[in-house]
């Protein structure tokens, strides 16, 4: 028989269940048709006389006192205190969930290695960015960024060539170089110092790149790429800039995303858009 | 008197009913009507918003789209912040939609741009591929309808007393006036646009409905609702 497999827990649970209350039914109705059939009233009398009828003299037993007054002063705090302070509001749940989750999110992905984060940041690429900037991230013909090539060794060079602007910050950048042997060399630096790339095509070009850079392009972004408040994004952490400050320029708008994700999804991101190749 | 009550089943249901919502008139009312107040620093909705919001409702984008994030944080981290009561103050009538075919537009011009709505409405597929949602593209070709805008933004203000013409406060002032601003609000809209259909419309002097559209969604955003 399938449905009574004692092996199952839960059935042998069930069973033992119907037994003890079978078991218990019958000997408590029994006990009381018993005090039934043979129990007489006894009792020192109160001595009243309503009608034929007297009454016991039944004290209110001690329990039963306790708790009628432990409940009245529960009661108290309960009305004045406890409900008050602990009321359900949706918010506070709101409040509650995200605290909780927010903190165990961290704790899970403080320390994630490269390619959880670059996975990480696909995720929430598909969701958030997806829409404009596409699912392959080309920026769908032309609509948005093209992030495959953005942020890399050659859009930073044409950057530094022919000027940026849109991010909100006191001027555009203008361009900057009119040799593109000065654009590719300041480009050379920065992605080997500053991009989270790390890397060139063209190392041999990084020291005089560095001269470059100094010179021309330090003043705005600092001389350690991190920026300068107002003036000019650090370029360590472009990616986190973008979503910061928006960007608006001739392709088109980019809202900025600032306090949309956490320092780690911010980071994923960042990840997943340079590993883009 | 109560032999009587007991005899006219429809009097004695309205004596029950009289005694028995007090509780909740006292409890209920006050509540709500606390909540109802606009949020600090909400603002009406501009002329060209306004157009855009009887483009919104003339279409029936709340059939597929809700304007309600709730308090849950699969919501507010694919939507961003929860919705508050008093940040429907002054929707009349109020489009919360009670089916999401679609996303919910309430945060909607926090993440979306003039751009892309503009691609989307034109044709959804070509930035959300396997999207349902059909094109608009008459949107494009029709053009809003002014005086019903001011009508309504005019009752708004007369009727319903919302905030229009405040110092640093959203405009409307008389008819001429608000047709000036409405073109101005366009203007700014059409800037960003790439159609050039639209852009020579209004060179014409002629809002199309797309335009409109965009600047009501636009202002499904944090800056309506912030004290700036």
């Amino acid at each position: 028989m399938e449905w009574l497999n004692l092996d199952d827990s839960v059935n042998a649970l069930s069973l033992l269940g119907l037994v003890a209350i079978v078991v218990l039914t019958v000997a408590i109705v029994g006990k009381y048709i018993k005090q039934i059939k043979d129990e007489k009233a006894e009792g020192e009398l109160a001595g009243y006389d309503w009608d034929g009828i007297d009454e016991f003299k039944n004290d209110l037993p001690v329990g039963w006192a306790a708790m009628y007054t432990i409940l009245i002063v529960w009661g108290l705090w309960y009305w004045f205190v406890g409900y008050p302070l602990n009321a359900y509001s949706q918010i506070g749940e709101w409040n509650e969930e995200v605290k909780e989750y927010q903190a165990k999110y961290e704790s899970k992905w403080a320390n994630a290695d490269k390619q959880t984060l670059i996975d990480m940041g696909q995720s929430i690429f598909l969701v958030q960015c997806a829409p404009c900037h596409g699912e392959t991230a080309e920026g769908m013909g032309g609509k948005a960024a093209n992030l495959i090539t953005w942020g890399k060794e050659d859009h930073i060079e044409k950057v530094v060539a022919q000027g940026a602007q849109g991010m909100g910050f006191m001027s555009p950048m203008p361009p900057m170089m009119t040799d593109s042997d000065g654009a590719k060399k300041a480009a050379a630096y920065i992605m080997a110092n500053f991009s989270p790339r790390g890397e060139t095509k063209y190392p041999n070009l990084v020291s005089e790149g560095k001269a470059v850079y100094e010179n021309v392009c330090a003043a705005c972004h600092g001389i350690d790429g991190n920026g300068v408040e107002m003036v000019g994004p650090s370029l360590v952490d472009l990616t986190g800039e973008v979503l910061k400050y928006g960007k608006k320029d001739s392709i088109g708008y980019m809202p900025p995303f600032k306090d949309r994700f956490t320092d780690v999804q911010e980071k994923a991101l960042g990840e997943y858009i340079y590993s883009l190749r | 008197m109560f032999s009587w009550l007991e005899k006219n089943p429809f009097f004695f249901t309205v004596a029950f009913l009289v005694p028995f919502s007090i509780a909740g008139l006292v409890e209920i009312v006050p509540e709500f009507a606390q909540a109802s107040r606009p949020t600090e620093g909400l603002k009406p909705y501009s002329m060209l918003e306004t157009a855009g919001r009887q483009v919104y409702i003339k279409d029936s984008c709340n059939a597929c789209h809700s304007q309600l994030v709730r308090p849950f944080k699969s919501e507010t981290d694919r939507y961003g912040m929860y919705s508050l009561s008093g940040e429907y103050a002054y929707d009349r009538p109020f489009l919360w939609g009670s089916k999401r075919t679609g996303p919910d537009l309430h945060r909607v011009g926090d993440y979306r741009t003039t751009d892309w709505h503009e691609n989307h409405m034109w044709d959804p597929e070509s930035v959300v591929p396997g999207s349902i949602m059909p094109a608009y593209k008459h949107m494009f070709s029709n053009s809003v309808d002014i005086d019903t805008a001011y009508a309504e933004a005019y009752t708004q203000k007369v009727v319903f007393g919302m905030p229009y013409d405040t110092p640093n406060g959203v405009a409307l002032g008389s008819y001429e006036e608000a047709k000036a601003l409405i073109y101005d609000e366009a203007k700014a809209i059409v800037a960003d646009m790439k159609n050039q259909d639209v852009k020579d419309a209004l060179a014409r002097g002629e809002i199309k409905e797309i335009v409109a559209l965009i600047a009501y969604l636009n202002s499904l955003s944090n800056e309506r609702r912030v004290a700036q």
